[in-house]
């Protein structure tokens, strides 16, 4: 009998269903290209180049100010007895009334331009470097802050993300005296990749009559979009005369 | 007042006291620590720990952040706080044009009267510092309410040295004569009261303060001080008001060797000409003329003695010594010309400031920062500059001025920064010009969505499957070819005639096709999970390939964002930051010419008043031949008539008058 | 510019070099197997008691391996300076030292001045002569 010519039968499903897994499978290393070529070009993860706050390059400071310090100003008025000079004192005596006034003034303005001019100025480059360095969502920054009764001196603070050290941080007298008058130190900024990470922290630290101290604490937390804060708090709160560890999530 | 470290140190006391204390916890705390702190926001408390450090470096550091966190805001529970701190800040950075901003829209009515207080007041020391009476009045009078008495006392005498500043005198009386501060400021209070009388021509109101004052027991070289300019003020007051031995007393008590014992050695030897006694005139004068002549009280009495000795008939002397005060003015006056010939060529403010040099080659970095006036070069104009550095002007001109240069310090570090930045933004935008064209097609191809669809199509078929049972649906290639065959043959023989060989056909077609749906469904049911199976992971792979999908949406996005904005930033900082190295390099131009100008004003005036010394004496001189000459001369010739000299003063009555002797009397101020 | 750094002290707090702009300050790096370091502290003790007042501070700096040793040899050493410990060996990293004894003037700026390598006599008087300029500075 004649062979009659009927459409071929569609392919079959799982065909169709195994081609599509194949493709889909191209479109995800495509992707996984495409972000690992996206985040060369952002800013490092956690890994490397993460900048402690501490160690946030320091400006260049001078002698305290104050011009001719009690002492100096001493040694000063003695040179000036022996030069024979009266000495003006403290106090501004313009040479003549007006137009000294106006001198002194008119300097005294444009230094103070340029002063708010500079902090406007380093106010710029600080947000740009941490724009830059740290954009909002990678960023991670970690604070801490102590609330402690009795007299308690911190030694030093470590810290572990993702089981690699990132921060040891050693506080001098001044330091901590700063952190029990209520500062909150940014001690550690960093980059982030989304998704669960782990922070491992550790402080040292003597307490009143000598007794050494180390303790340590961890929280697992999201890293999702946006600056992920975390406050490493010590404080004597459960056990008095016992110093301990407690972080929180700022989310 | 010594200055920041104080204001700061009280002002953080102030923002403390802002900070309200934590909910009671019923804790045990020394009570001797600062109280507790709340802070709202974490950023807020990052800036208080660099503030607590108590230096200028972080205090700049500290004023940055804020600023920057404000920026960003990432303070906003402590909003207003925060402000109050940064105009604190930016007060002892000594910007207080910004404080004066700041605390001015602050500090109304709800903040606490202390804050508020103490907030005006440190703006007025920083303003009458500077030389702004108008604006250090007008803060004084928005302090509301008594401070501490430390600070209140302090407060009346600055708004007492305003007043007299500003010369209401009377006012300065009265806020002075209703003053009663602690016993460690009352010294300066009194003292700046009689000064205010005398200025007022009020002497004998004047007398018991400025008495007081210069008889009190001082145990600090700031108070012995003080009390020597009690005494002098009071002496050279009686001198100009005809009571030569009042002022006599006066003058006996001030130091033989202290700041003003010149002034008051000159003014005894006046007290006593002007008692008539020249024999004691002359011991007080031949002192003070053994002393150094930079000294214009030493340099009068280069004049005064040979005045007392013409007085006591001692002609021959009084000549001599005119004519070595005529021979010592003149070599002065040389030095001085010297002196201000080198000033006005040089650098002032390099040469007389203690320089540390930069390394850095670039012209525009300014040329390091300047330290305390330590010592003065070995230089001719040295030694008549001591009296202004030691003067309030030069200080306080310097210390602004290193303010900005140490704060400008801070921009050198960037710069190195500044190119790490470029570079980093450089390789990324490289990075992004090989990346984004590739993936933006990749997102414009749409392959997920088709994918997803076709995921979706797939499971609407299986459903349908699923529903009608179509077990031939789910058969190899080779069954359903063998299916389909069937259904062709059987579509054919449907058409057929009812012949013994169609029913044969029939018959065998039912067979295979019985065998072949066997075959079909028994697999149907294991196939048919596995469809779903196969469903299922591939559902799976494109959720996680979604995910991606959205990552690298959201990457891309950012992109142009991130990099031609940054490499802009970038730009436009450097920019600014060399504009701020000009105008510092020019300021630094300006700031050295000022205090030259203050040197060379300083050293004119000097030698204006030697050259009055020098007419004088000329005068005095040439009068003396004169006489003698007529003296010699067989006589009674009546006598010349006695001429005013550039002082006004007659050789023989009155001789050198005191030009500058009496100094008027400055307030004092509080160390 | 020195690089800023914080260490142990054998005894007593914490130090960081940052908190003492303003004043001259002066880092020598020692070890315990080193000998001719003795002299060196030695003598830098000396120059201490002469300019403390004027703003001077020294920190000897242990680079031991093994913090121990270095507080033994620091017990033998009579000196009325801090000693600090960097057995880690980062702050001699970021110093670059090379040699031992090593004694570095760092200004009171901040920025590091001078470098001296070994001790000798001849040594110490330039030593003292560049201490006495940044002093006075």
């Amino acid at each position: 009998m004649p062979e009659l010519a009927f459409p071929r039968a569609p392919r079959p499903l799982s065909g169709r269903a195994r081609h599509t897994a194949h493709l889909t499978g191209c479109l995800a290393a495509a992707l996984l290209l495409a972000a690992a070529g996206l985040s060369r070009a952002a800013p490092p993860a956690a890994a490397d180049a993460a900048q402690p706050a501490a160690t946030a390059p320091q400006p260049t400071p001078v002698q305290p100010p104050g011009g001719l310090d009690p002492q100096q100003l001493e040694q000063f008025k003695k040179a000036a007895e022996a030069a024979g000079g009266a000495v003006a004192g403290a106090m501004p005596a313009p040479a003549s009334p007006a137009e000294g006034a106006a001198d002194t003034r008119g300097l005294d303005q444009q230094i103070q331009g340029l002063k708010k001019d500079v902090v406007d100025l380093n106010r710029d480059l600080f947000i740009l470097e941490e724009e830059l360095l740290f954009p909002a969502n990678t960023q991670v920054a970690v604070f801490l802050s102590v609330d402690v009764g009795d007299f308690f001196a911190l030694d030093s603070v470590q810290l572990k993300i993702d089981q690699k050290e990132v921060i040891n941080y050693l506080y001098t007298a001044r330091e901590v005296e700063a952190l029990l008058k209520g500062g909150v130190q940014r001690l550690y900024i960093g980059n982030l990749k989304v998704g669960q990470h782990e922070l491992v922290a550790f402080f040292s630290g003597k307490g009143p009559s000598e007794r050494a101290y180390k303790r340590g604490a961890s929280i697992h937390f999201e890293k999702g979009v946006g600056a992920k804060y975390l406050e490493l708090k010590i404080n004597d709160r459960q056990r008095k005369l016992q110093p301990e560890f407690e972080i929180k999530d700022w989310d | 007042m010594t200055g920041r470290p104080f204001i700061r140190a009280l002002f953080l006391a102030a923002v403390l006291a802002l900070l309200a204390p934590r909910a009671a916890d019923a804790r045990r705390h020394d009570p001797e620590k600062l109280p507790e702190t709340r802070i709202h926001d974490l950023h807020y408390g990052d800036v208080l720990f660099l503030y607590f450090q108590n230096d200028e470096a972080h205090d700049f550091e500290a004023l940055t952040r804020l600023l920057a966190y404000e920026h960003w805001q990432r303070m906003p529970h402590d909003g207003d706080d925060a402000q109050l701190l940064a105009g604190g800040l930016y007060l002892s950075l000594g910007v207080h044009n910004e404080a004066g901003a700041i605390f001015g829209r602050l500090l109304t009515d709800d903040v606490p009267s202390g804050v508020r207080n103490k907030a005006w007041f440190y703006l007025a020391q920083i303003w009458y510092a500077r030389g702004y009476l108008d604006r250090a009045d007008a803060a004084l009078r928005k302090v509301n309410g008594r401070m501490s008495p430390d600070l209140e006392a302090q407060k009346e005498l600055l708004f007492g040295n305003v007043l007299m500043h500003e010369g209401r005198f009377d006012e300065a009386i009265q806020l002075l004569s209703g003053w009663r501060g602690g016993a460690v400021w009352s010294a300066y209070a009194r003292f700046n009261l009689g000064v205010a009388l005398v200025r007022v021509k009020r002497l004998s109101d004047a007398e018991p303060f400025l008495t007081a004052v210069g008889t009190l027991t001082a145990n600090t070289p700031e108070l012995t001080a003080l009390r020597d300019r009690a005494n002098l003020a009071l002496g050279f007051a009686f001198l100009q008001a005809d009571q030569p031995a009042k002022a006599r007393t006066a003058l006996a008590r001030v130091r033989l060797n202290g700041p003003y014992s010149n002034k008051a050695l000159l003014g005894t030897g006046w007290a006593s000409a002007a008692l008539g006694d020249y024999q004691s005139a002359l011991t007080p004068w031949m002192e003070l003329r053994s002393r150094n002549v930079l000294d214009s009280a030493v340099q009068e009495s280069y004049l005064a003695v040979p005045y007392a000795f013409g007085k006591l008939n001692a002609n021959a002397q009084a000549a001599e010594y005119y004519e070595s005060a005529l021979s010592s003015f003149g070599a002065e006056n040389l030095q001085l010309d010297q002196a201000i010939a080198r000033i006005e060529h040089g650098d002032m403010l390099h040469e007389v400031l203690a320089r540390e040099v930069s390394t850095d080659a670039s012209p525009l970095a300014p040329h390091g920062w300047f330290r305390d006036v330590k010592r003065l070069p070995d230089a001719p104009e040295s030694p008549y500059l001591y009296s202004i550095l030691a003067g309030h002007d030069f200080q306080e001109g310097v210390k602004n001025y290193r303010d900005l240069v140490y704060m400008s310090g801070t921009l050198d570090r960037w710069g190195d920064s500044m190119v790490a930045f470029q570079d980093m933004i450089d390789t990324r935008e490289r990075a992004y010009a090989e990346e984004l064209p590739r993936t933006d097609a990749l997102l414009a191809s749409g392959a997920l969505q088709q994918l997803q669809q076709r995921h979706l199509d797939l499971e609407n078929e299986l459903r349908t499957i699923e529903a009608q049972h179509d077990v031939a649906a789910l058969g190899t290639d080779t069954e359903r070819d063998q299916w389909a065959r069937v259904q062709r043959v059987e579509a054919a023989l449907a058409g057929a005639p009812n012949t013994p060989e169609t029913a044969e056909a029939r018959a065998r077609l039912a067979l295979v096709k019985g065998v072949l749906y066997f075959r079909l469904n028994d697999a149907y049911g294991a196939r048919l999970w596995q469809e779903h199976r196969g469903l299922k992971d591939l559902g799976l792979a494109l959720s996680e390939a979604q995910s991606r999908w959205i990552r690298v949406e959201r990457a891309r996005k950012n992109v142009p964002v991130n990099t031609g904005e940054f490499a802009q930033r970038v730009a436009a900082l450097r920019q600014r930051m060399d504009a701020l190295q000009v105008r510092l390099a020019a300021t630094e131009e300006q700031q050295s010419a000022y205090l030259a100008q203050l040197a060379v004003h300083e050293l004119e005036q000097q030698k204006d008043r030697l050259a009055a010394y020098e007419v004088q004496a000329r005068f005095a001189l040439a009068t003396m031949y004169d006489r003698a000459a007529n003296a010699r001369a067989a006589h009674a010739r009546p006598a010349a008539p006695v001429q005013q000299g550039a002082e006004g003063a007659a050789a023989e009555s009155a001789g050198p008058a005191p030009p500058d002797a009496v100094p008027q009397p400055s307030p004092e101020p509080p160390r | 510019m020195g690089p800023d750094f914080a260490l142990h002290a054998v005894a007593g707090a914490n130090v960081r070099l940052s908190e003492h702009r303003g004043e001259v300050v002066v880092l020598s790096f020692w070890s315990s197997r080193c000998n001719p370091c003795r002299a060196q502290l030695a003598a830098l003790n000396r120059s201490l008691a002469t300019y403390r007042s004027a703003g001077l501070a020294i920190y000897g700096i242990g680079v031991d391996d093994d913090p121990g040793k270095s507080l033994e040899y620091a017990r033998s050493l009579p000196v009325g300076f801090v000693l600090l410990l960097d057995p880690a060996k980062q702050v001699s990293r970021s110093y670059q030292v090379d040699n031992l004894p090593m004694t570095v003037l760092i200004d009171r700026g901040g920025t590091v001045r001078h470098v001296l390598r070994d001790y000798s006599a001849a040594s110490d008087g330039v030593y003292v002569q560049q201490l006495r300029t940044l002093l006075n500075e």
